[in-house]
């Protein structure tokens, strides 16, 4: 089970370089992380987009012309379609966002004809690396989808647990969280925690302990959830974080990273092929550790 | 104005013994927490629950109440009603639940409002004392309204206005958090964030400024491209006072990260017409007990000084 943001790096080094799509590129591209990835050794570049920004970039950072490629298509969203196509056709390994705003990249990423969704829905999941401790947690979603049904928590949770497999949690232990954790038909996301656990609990996540509704200090302190007369093998051990909405997802991925100090990372899940989404509330010393997820998810999806 | 959490503990030292009537102190971490306020000259409790246990929790705590007065009631409601009664008519300067669910206060606390023809919304509002962050900050709601609207937020939005009025910010800064960002448009908390920014600027919010930032990036790194964690500094941001949550689960979620993060620490209260109900959750131990009740303490100070007027 990988337990850091250094062993994901090295455990995605050790697979060899993926072919790495980078679309659309224009001249105000920050391909910073880009550089690092390739001197790691974890990425074979491809850009796509404004053909004289790519070559100038590459001029500037000395590139030897062996060591990427660069493919001309000045307009940003057939730069895209291009960069899926190949993605799609098998020429390329994982997708990079490059300088397009994050929802017009994710309409086309998940376009259900010409995109790469493969699951009922495409979901984020929020790699932290807390300071001090020496192992992963998780949670999702936190970006994608607003005010997701049970239908799609399930499919939410299916994604989470791949990611779970891919970085060798064996049998991952998930918080289904919400307000409070006794169930109750006011507030919906107890209900559907409560679903998800009694699915987990016949089996139908596979080899996972889910429990819930549980209210964040029940699922990260054992101390309080004992206080409160909840036991559970989750509690204070929980592996992974079901967030109820988007609001709770994206924020309290967000105050960890900004008030915690926590590295985080993501990984876009559901898709057929990975996905590097540089959004905002990365913090650029994990960007690197991002691109080696999707290297550690090539063919794994 | 109160800056911080030692700030509060301070003020309720030299300010205290105020009279706090503790609803069902029916629980070792609640009886020593008021115990302590007690030792410290914080509080002089009244204490309603069932008699014997009661008494009994208090020996095993070696807490004298000999001389507190006790109430004894069973029912859950009632204990809630009486004490909320003792609060609004001025008994008490101070409630505190105790082993209770809340849904019995906030009952009592609405009817007590009905009678006193305010009608408030109640709220509960969770202050949090951040390293390295220079004046105290809070969310709110994070107890009662499960999906409030704009109208049930401009109430609570009201209510905190109050509360940090009294600590003395007399134009606090308002954050109306969502989960807006690039993907799936509009959602209903940013709409709020926009109606609510109007009805402040047309002063119908009290005296405050609600912010364009809606979530931390915005706080933290607005309109910029990148940002690196060793460069994030809370003390250099423009951090907001109040932070309105956009529903419960996420402001339960957001406040109680508290068990997680080691560099924050959190007070919950309810502000009521009357005064401070203070609101600690079910899981809280001793020492943030007494915080909270030390916070009780403090505002129940600050309304009988009239620093809110």
């Amino acid at each position: 089970m990988m337990t850091s943001f250094d062993q994901i790096r090295k455990e995605a080094s050790a697979k060899g370089k993926k072919r790495l799509v980078v679309a659309p590129v224009t001249a105000s591209t920050d391909l910073s992380t880009l550089s690092t990835a390739m001197a790691d050794g974890l990425v074979f570049p491809v850009l796509v987009g404004g053909g004289k920004a790519a070559a100038s970039w590459v001029g500037r950072k000395r590139i030897p012309a062996a060591h990427l490629e660069i493919v001309d298509e000045p307009d940003e969203a057939k730069a895209l379609a291009a960069a899926i196509d190949m993605l799609k056709k098998s020429t390329a390994e994982i997708l990079m966002r490059g300088d397009m705003d994050p929802g017009l990249f994710l309409g086309a990423v998940l376009d259900r004809e010409k995109g790469l969704l493969k699951q009922r829905v495409a979901s984020l999941v929020s790699v932290f690396d807390p300071p001090g401790v020496n192992r992963l947690t998780m949670a999702t979603d936190t970006y994608v989808n607003s005010f997701p049904t049970i239908v799609e928590k399930v499919t939410i949770t299916e994604n989470v647990i791949r990611l779970a497999g891919v970085l060798g949690f064996a049998s991952p232990k998930i918080a289904a969280l919400s307000a409070i954790e006794q169930v109750n038909p006011a507030i919906p996301s107890t209900m559907d925690a409560a679903i998800l656990s009694k699915m987990a609990e016949r089996r139908q996540f596979g080899d996972v302990t889910l429990e819930g509704p549980l209210d964040i200090d029940c699922a990260v302190s054992r101390r309080a959830a004992t206080r409160k007369g909840v036991q559970s093998a989750v509690t204070g051990q929980g592996d992974i974080y079901l967030m109820p909405n988007v609001e709770a997802g994206l924020l309290m991925a967000e105050l960890s990273v900004f008030i915690g100090k926590t590295p985080m990372a993501c990984a876009l899940m559901g898709v057929s092929r990975p996905v590097v989404l540089s959004l905002p509330f990365v913090p650029a010393e994990n960007r690197l550790t991002e691109i080696a997820l999707a290297v550690l998810l090539c063919g794994r999806l | 104005m109160i800056r911080s959490f030692a700030d509060m503990d301070r003020l309720a030292s030299q300010k205290g013994p105020k009279r706090l009537v503790v609803l069902a102190p029916e629980d070792e971490e609640f009886m020593l927490a008021v115990r302590d306020s007690a030792a410290k000259g914080y509080t002089r409790p009244v204490l309603i629950g069932d008699r014997e246990k009661m008494e009994r929790l208090a020996a095993a705590v070696q807490f004298d109440i000999g001389g507190a007065e006790k109430i004894h009631e069973t029912n859950r409601q009632a204990i809630a009603d009486l004490g909320i009664r003792m609060l609004f008519s001025g008994e008490v300067d101070i409630a505190g639940k105790g082993q209770i669910p809340t849904a019995y206060i906030y009952r009592a606390i609405i009817r007590e409002e009905a009678k006193a023809g305010k009608g408030k919304v109640v709220s509960v509002i969770s202050m949090w004392d951040i390293e390295g962050l220079e004046h105290l900050t809070c969310f709110t709601d994070t107890g009662v309204n499960i999906t409030p609207d704009f109208r049930a937020k401009a109430e609570i939005v009201r209510n905190a206005v109050f509360l940090f009025h009294l600590l003395g910010y007399p134009k606090p800064k308002i954050c109306v958090l969502s989960g807006k960002r690039e993907v799936n448009g509009d959602i209903p908390s940013y709409r709020d964030f926009l109606a609510l920014r109007k009805a402040a600027a047309a002063g119908e919010l009290g005296v405050c400024e609600v912010m364009e930032a809606t979530s931390f990036i915005d706080i933290f790194s607005p309109g910029k491209a990148d940002f690196s964690l060793a460069g994030t500094d809370i003390g250099k941001t423009d951090f907001p006072h109040i932070m309105i949550v956009p529903n419960l689960a996420t402001g339960n979620i957001l406040v109680k990260l508290d068990f997680a993060l080691k560099n924050v620490r959190r007070r919950s209260l309810v502000m009521s017409s009357r005064g401070p109900v203070i609101i600690p959750s079910r899981s809280d131990f001793r020492d943030s007990i007494l915080g909270e009740i030390a916070a009780g303490v403090t505002v129940a100070e600050q309304i009988k000084g009239g620093a809110a007027s």
